[in-house]
């Protein structure tokens, strides 16, 4: 039975989506999953993160006795202040990121469609969520990655065919990496790119609501 | 023929209109002269398009910053103190956006209907860009026309009918020329004023359009005395007295992006004191640190927009991050909201931002990328525009918005520190009441112009925050 095998970490998880990040290029990475990506950049290579906190160039979190509330990351995270940051308002904050300047944005969801819809600001039970910056990086990012675990924790599906959820952007998503593979939405459907070592394509479709489509040059998740 | 003005005579009977205290940003040619004739030390804050706020002629014995900063001739001017440097993009929002309150212009013709004619003509449609003058003549609160009375050929430069073609219609409230001063009112010109020696027949007969004699008709005279005049001052001795007119039903900007850096708590506090209630608040968030623990110390709370809604003062928010991210610890707002209490306007973060800019600067509304195809485009205009949807947004002001700056001069200049900058610049510009939270207060001249985020015209109050005033209670 695939529920019960182990899935890959959430560090994993995060290693390999760094990976896809582009040498020198602009990224924000949104909670989560995607905030560890910028512990597993590969030897030799450099991002640069924007944050809609309004600041660019950030690094490593401050110590708990160097807190500064006026240094703070989109996630609320105290920060260290380090050489090249750059401080803006978040209407200069949020033209880099419609203005197509931000090369990569790494989000959590709660769905992802096979086309590439992507859901993840509010709960329907709830009938309150936040969008904070969600809709303007879905929208503006050049690339958007979906890291997430691949079902909730009842292991209902997270990737569907058609977003049940209110949406954040529709076909806004390129890459998909989860605890059991990478996935690539396209508009002819869901293609299976790399699979978590252990599982089979058939385990994998048995946890995802929607068809994949098996890559040519399908292979073991590469990190 | 009696003598005719020259143009510093001229320069000085505009320079007569201004007010202290008043934004006036000046066009090229004989507007720009008016700078030169503006008593030195007078509380006037001259804007050119050169992006020169609060500028002087270098010969006003004020140190010139050098050959990189000029005025609207190109001629290299000094800052007086106080005064800043801002971007083109900037400078016109600051026109469009209501905040300049008179410009001066040089057209070649006006029209009895106050219409500008100058650059484009049926002649030579195109051929001459009319550059900042329409955004001069479209954005302030009052528009001074300078122009010699007649061309060259003796023709009248001021015509009765409207031409078909205009760089800005029905703009100009009055004319100020080498031999008169005209007011263009609703029944049409009237001279208010004629250089010494002559009289009303004479210009009369040199104007193109009907003109009416002014019963009290003058010679031109300026006094400048008045412009010396301080105007009130920004600094408030306390928070209740800088948040005493806030009545209920206002809507008020409240900046925070989440933790308590960047919140005016001293303001906050004080709103809650006051007790104003019905209140529509703009801001990011609707109260989510007393949540979400940013750093609060143990036993304490983190004082952010939840006091205002635990008092029953809030009516409506208008936010894009409006609770807290766990659903098992929910925010005063979000409890308020189940109950039915508040209302709640959600918007995407950048484009509550860009509609705040936007309501600011003057701009009505504006299509974005953002929420195309989610439940923010419905009901909303969406137009398809190179292949990419977009859906149209419009711009948000408020009357009073309430902002956190690190330190201020007494004009009111703002600069802002780290990520508390966030919002806080953003708002400044779109509140009519603009109130601001500083550490400290410093004389103008103590902050460096090429470094100031929020110039002093945003801002319409200020309070320092007591040193000891702790972000949590």
């Amino acid at each position: 039975m695939a529920l019960d095998k182990e899935r890959l970490p959430r560090e994993v998880v995060a290693m390999r989506v760094a990976r896809e990040l582009p040498d020198g290029g602009f990224v924000n990475l949104g909670i989560g999953i995607p905030t560890l990506v910028s512990n597993f950049i590969p030897d030799g290579s450099v991002v640069f993160y924007h944050s809609e906190s309004g600041v660019l160039n950030c690094g490593p979190l401050a110590e708990e006795d160097e807190q500064d509330i006026d240094l703070i990351n989109a996630g609320g995270q105290f920060l260290q202040m380090v050489p090249g940051m750059a401080f803006f308002s978040t209407v200069d904050g949020f033209a880099m990121i419609r203005g197509g300047h931000v090369d990569v944005t790494v989000l959590g969801a709660h769905q992802v469609s096979a086309t590439g819809d992507l859901a993840n600001w509010m709960l329907p039970e709830r009938g309150v969520g936040n969008i904070g910056g969600a809709m303007d990086l879905a929208a503006g990012a050049r690339q958007v990655i979906v890291a997430m675990e691949h079902t909730d924790r009842q292991n209902n599906a997270k990737i569907v065919q058609d977003c049940t959820y209110p949406i954040t952007g529709k076909g806004c998503v390129s890459l998909i990496v989860t605890d059991l593979a990478v996935m690539e939405p396209t508009p002819e459907g869901l293609v299976l790119k790399e699979v978590a070592p252990g599982w089979t394509v058939e385990e994998v479709q048995e946890l995802t609501a929607a068809q994949l489509l098996s890559a040519p040059d399908l292979k073991e998740y590469e990190l | 023929m009696p003598q005719k003005l020259d143009e510093l005579s001229m320069a000085r009977r505009a320079a007569s209109e201004l007010q202290p205290g008043q934004l006036v940003a000046l066009g090229s040619g004989l507007p720009a002269r008016v700078a030169e004739v503006a008593p030195p030390r007078a509380p006037l804050q001259l804007l050119s398009d050169s992006g020169a706020l609060g500028y002087r002629p270098s010969t006003a014995g004020l140190a010139a910053v050098g050959p990189s900063l000029t005025g609207p001739d190109g001629v290299p001017v000094a800052l007086a103190e106080g005064g800043s440097v801002v971007g083109t993009a900037d400078w016109a929002a600051m026109l469009r956006g209501g905040h300049v309150d008179v410009a001066v212009v040089q057209p070649a013709r006006v029209t009895a209907s106050g219409d500008l004619i100058g650059w484009t003509t049926a002649a030579t449609p195109g051929l001459f860009a009319p550059g900042r003058t329409v955004d001069l003549a479209a954005g302030a609160r009052k528009v001074i026309a300078m122009l010699p009375h007649t061309g060259s050929d003796g023709s009248p430069n001021i015509l009765a009918d409207s031409s078909p073609v205009a760089d800005g219609r029905a703009c100009v409230d009055i004319i100020i020329t080498d031999i008169a001063v005209i007011r263009v009112e609703e029944g049409g010109l009237v001279l208010a004023e004629v250089a010494p020696g002559w009289s009303y027949d004479d210009v009369a007969a040199l104007t193109g359009a009907s003109l009416s004699c002014a019963d009290d008709l003058k010679e031109i005279a300026p006094s400048l005395e008045a412009l010396n005049a301080e105007p009130p001052g920004k600094v408030y001795p306390d928070a209740p007295s800088a948040i005493r007119d806030i009545a209920d039903g206002a809507t008020v900007m409240i900046d925070g992006f989440g933790g308590p850096g960047g919140m005016a708590h001293y303001l906050l506090v004080s709103l809650r004191d006051q007790g104003t209630r019905g209140l529509t608040i703009i801001s990011n968030t609707i109260g989510i640190a007393r949540s979400v623990n940013f750093g609060t110390p143990p036993g304490k709370l983190a004082i952010d927009h939840s006091i205002l809604v635990d008092n029953g003062q809030v009516a409506k928010a208008i936010a894009s991050y409006p609770v807290s991210p766990s659903m098992s610890n929910p925010s005063s707002f979000e409890l308020a909201y189940r109950r039915n209490e508040v209302e709640l306007e959600l918007v995407p973060q950048g484009t509550l931002a860009e509609r705040l800019r936007a309501g600011g600067a003057g701009i009505y509304a504006f299509y974005t990328p953002t929420g195309v195809g989610t439940l923010i485009a419905e009901g909303k205009e969406s137009r398809v525009i190179d292949g990419k949807e977009y859906i149209l947004e419009e711009g948000l002001r408020a009357d009073y918005c309430l902002i956190r700056g690190h330190k201020a001069d007494t004009m009111g200049n703002v600069v802002y520190k780290g990520t508390s900058r966030n919002f806080n610049a953003v708002m400044a510009p779109s509140a009519r009441i603009t109130i601001v939270e500083v550490d400290e207060v410093v004389e103008p001249g103590q902050l460096d112009p090429e470094l100031i985020v929020t110039p002093g015209i945003y801002v319409d109050r200020l309070v320092v925050r007591p040193r000891d005033f702790s972000p949590y209670e």
